[in-house]
């Protein structure tokens, strides 16, 4: 890894956000930073399909508004989130809990990858070399509650690094966001915790858009969203009644959809596509 | 003293010719057999001798030789019982010479005729030599039903001897029977929701396209499979006769059956059972048992991947060879595919209300079991979700028996073209389509939905939604929703 940088807190490209921090740390970058909004979106490891699709349409939704989109590269929602702002071409800004050029967990090195190709950057307080160990997460945590304008948790267990996220982010005075779930699943109950205690809840991608430009200003220009497709997508057997057509006309549709990228397939859905 | 009957061995599915040679010479008394016998077949002496003594005739109490030619073609089966008793009594003068007629029969104790395995043989080589063939009276009517065939059904040997005595000639043939009931299986209205799914279960039979489902368990990939053969076209009557030929060689009894076979090998089955063999004469497997008809794989990918793999020749060319001991034999397999498969090994990727547990590299592992070209092969690649409460408590799906009639009409047309779409050479497939419908084909191979292999399989599908619409040209709606019809099974 060569062409990655030392920011120090006076550098001009130093993250503002990073400024409330007791002791603003020097980070390693690789990329680009931009002066744009951050909002993070986090999340558990252990995610439902829901919370996937969800974290995916907030990462386009974001991207499409203009804003950043923070997260920490780790499975599930992080990831999730990530590939959606990169669908649409956004910022994506990785914070990682090891040195900048460890890929953790691996699975996730192509997601690494396009986020150095693309405009946004990956971020490390660690030296390069820095093994991913336990310990660093709850730590990397603070950066990304710092970076953020805003934090929005996706799905939570009862306990686990995005609620730690969550209430950093609420002592920084960064307004939290939680996605209200059945009290009964096990994904959504620090979600609903977090409601309880005061976090907005997100009513849909939308809403979220809306309430967010409260605080960050007004959005970019939207572009064709949701005409076609909700953004947090439809099962296959629904296209029908939701274009009210035939099954076979659905299909039809739903191909020429997926041939210019509009419209792709995950599991049992189909979402909107990065174009 | 010399005769000869003239009865049948099945190779490959087809039925060949046997003679079956007996001598009477003056040496001592002994009962001597020739011309590769199995077991079953070297025990017919034993029943030949009792049953004629049984129909009131004596034995010749010298040497009796008996070959069945050619000497070197395995024979087995029970069926060679009949026609080496007659060849002993015409042998040594008890009844006239058989001429040509075929017999087959497995003979009892007593002197009854059983049916053995090979009666529609003995009706086939009938039908194609203009001779008459003899097997027991259970199965005569099974026999005649195959065209241009003159059968005589007997019960006992010593019917058979009187009618050899008296000349066939004065006999009446056997009339054909009635045909087995059509056991059309589970009904689609019992599924509810799944509009997709059924749809590509309709364009799948319309058009004997290969078919994978997918999706998490419990959406009912399986209860869909099940529901194909009502919705199949019936068999021709050759078709029916190739199909049962091919159950007779793997000593099974279909009768001339004219609902396609629908055969559901378990993941644990050898490859032997799968694609044919066995020790000695090589037998048909389950993609031969399926000849005609349907091969579902459940569970895709706990087959194991050699074996998925053997199914790649019958697949391309719609025989399979088997080769034992020096032979090989070819025995026609032309089936649809028909498979489902969960998505990851705990089934949930990709679910709407239950997380997937499996690791990634796993999950690519388990796809990973069904080798791309296999993949490639199939035509239809169709996600199977959950259905959700309301569905499942909606009304009834439309019944089979009428989406049967759409069917029927989509094949009439491929009959008529003489070639079903699945096999349908690309070039004849091109010339019907309009420029639209090629251009979104070349659409979908530049955004990669689509490879190369995809594409030509696509095509075909597009030709099957033009037959069901009753249309000749393939339009752009035809070929889109074909490119539909074909989501990968992949990872994201």
């Amino acid at each position: 890894m060569t062409d990655h940088k030392l920011v120090l807190p006076e550098h001009p490209s130093y993250p503002e956000g990073l400024g409330d921090l007791e002791k603003p740390p020097a980070i390693f970058v690789l990329g680009e930073t931009s002066t744009a909004p951050a909002v993070a979106v986090v999340g558990t490891r252990k995610c439902t399909r829901y919370g996937l699709t969800l974290a995916e349409a907030f990462g386009r939704a974001l991207a499409g508004a203009g804003w950043t989109t923070v997260s920490g590269l780790a499975r599930g929602i992080d990831a999730a989130a990530h590939r959606g702002t990169l669908s649409e071409g956004g910022e994506a800004v990785a914070v990682l809990g090891s040195g900048i050029d460890v890929i953790y967990p691996s699975e996730n090195a192509d997601l690494y990858r396009r986020i150095v190709a693309g405009r946004g950057a990956i971020m490390s307080e660690y030296p390069p070399g820095t093994p991913p160990d336990r310990w660093r997460f709850p730590a990397r945590n603070r950066l990304i509650a710092a970076i953020a304008s805003a934090v929005v948790v996706v799905e939570a267990g009862e306990t686990g690094g995005a609620l730690i996220t969550a209430r950093l982010a609420a002592e920084m005075g960064r307004p939290v966001f939680a996605v209200p779930g059945d009290v009964d699943r096990p994904a959504s109950m620090g979600c609903n915790r977090l409601i309880r205690d005061g976090a907005h809840p997100v009513l849909g991608v939308d809403d979220l858009i809306a309430e967010l430009s409260l605080v960050l200003g007004a959005p970019a220009p939207r572009r064709g969203f949701g005409v076609d497709l909700p953004l947090t997508g439809l099962a296959i057997d629904q296209l029908p009644e939701f274009w009210g057509c035939t099954p076979t006309q659905a299909m039809a549709r739903l191909a020429r959809m997926e041939i210019t990228g509009e419209a792709r397939r995950s599991g049992d859905v189909v979402v909107p596509g990065s174009r | 003293m010399y005769a000869a009957a003239t009865s049948v061995a099945l190779v490959g599915g087809e039925a060949r010719p046997v003679r079956v040679e007996a001598h009477v010479g003056r040496q001592q008394e002994a009962f001597k057999l020739s011309g590769l016998p199995d077991t079953a077949v070297r025990e017919a002496k034993d029943r030949v001798r009792a049953a004629v003594a049984s129909a009131g005739i004596r034995f010749p109490n010298r040497t009796v030789t008996v070959n069945l030619a050619p000497a070197d073609l395995p024979k087995g089966g029970t069926d060679y019982d009949l026609p080496i008793a007659l060849g002993v009594l015409a042998a040594c003068r008890e009844i006239p010479d058989l001429k040509e007629a075929v017999v087959v029969g497995e003979l009892a104790l007593d002197g009854g005729v059983r049916a053995g395995s090979n009666a529609l043989g003995a009706g086939v080589l009938s039908a194609r030599g203009q001779v008459p063939c003899l097997v027991a009276s259970a199965v005569a009517g099974e026999a005649a039903s195959i065209p241009g065939a003159r059968v005589f059904g007997v019960a006992s040997l010593a019917e058979a001897v009187e009618m050899f005595r008296d000349g066939l000639e004065l006999r009446e043939p056997a009339l054909p029977g009635e045909p087995p009931p059509a056991e059309r299986g589970p009904d689609l209205a019992d599924i509810r929701g799944q509009a997709m799914a059924r749809r590509a279960l309709e364009v799948a039979a319309a058009g004997g396209h290969h078919l994978l489902l997918h999706g998490p368990p419990g959406s009912g990939k399986t209860m869909l499979a099940r529901r194909m053969i009502g919705i199949l076209p019936r068999l021709t009557v050759s078709e029916a006769v190739e199909s049962a030929m091919l159950w007779a060689a793997a000593a099974r009894r279909r009768g001339l059956d004219r609902q396609p076979p629908f055969r559901a090998p378990h993941h644990t089955a050898s490859k032997a059972a799968l694609v044919g063999g066995g020790s000695g004469n090589p037998v048909p497997g389950e993609v031969s048992l399926a000849h005609r008809g349907v091969l579902f794989l459940d569970e895709l990918a706990e087959f194991p991947r050699s074996h998925l793999d053997t199914l790649r020749q019958p697949l391309e060319e719609g025989i399979v060879s088997v080769a034992r001991r020096g032979t090989a034999v070819d025995f026609p397999a032309s089936f649809q595919l028909l498979a489902a498969t969960n998505p990851c090994p705990c089934g949930f990727h990709g679910d709407r209300r239950r997380p997937c547990d499996c690791r990634p590299a796993l999950r690519g592992r388990y796809r990973a079991r069904v080798s791309g070209p296999l993949l490639d092969r199939f035509d239809l690649i169709v996600r199977v979700g959950r259905v959700e409460e309301g569905e499942y408590s909606g009304p009834e799906g439309e019944p089979s028996a009428k989406v049967a009639e759409r069917v029927e009409i989509a094949r009439s047309a491929q009959l008529e073209r003489g070639v079903s779409n699945r096999e349908l050479a690309i070039r004849t497939a091109v010339t019907r389509e309009s420029t639209e419908a090629t251009a979104i084909v070349a659409a979908a191979l530049g955004s990669a939905l689509l490879t190369a292999r995809g594409a030509d399989r696509v095509r075909r599908v597009a030709r099957t939604i033009a037959d069901l619409e009753g249309v000749e040209r393939v339009e752009e709606s035809h070929m889109a929703e074909a490119i539909g019809l074909r989501g990968e099974w992949r990872d994201d």
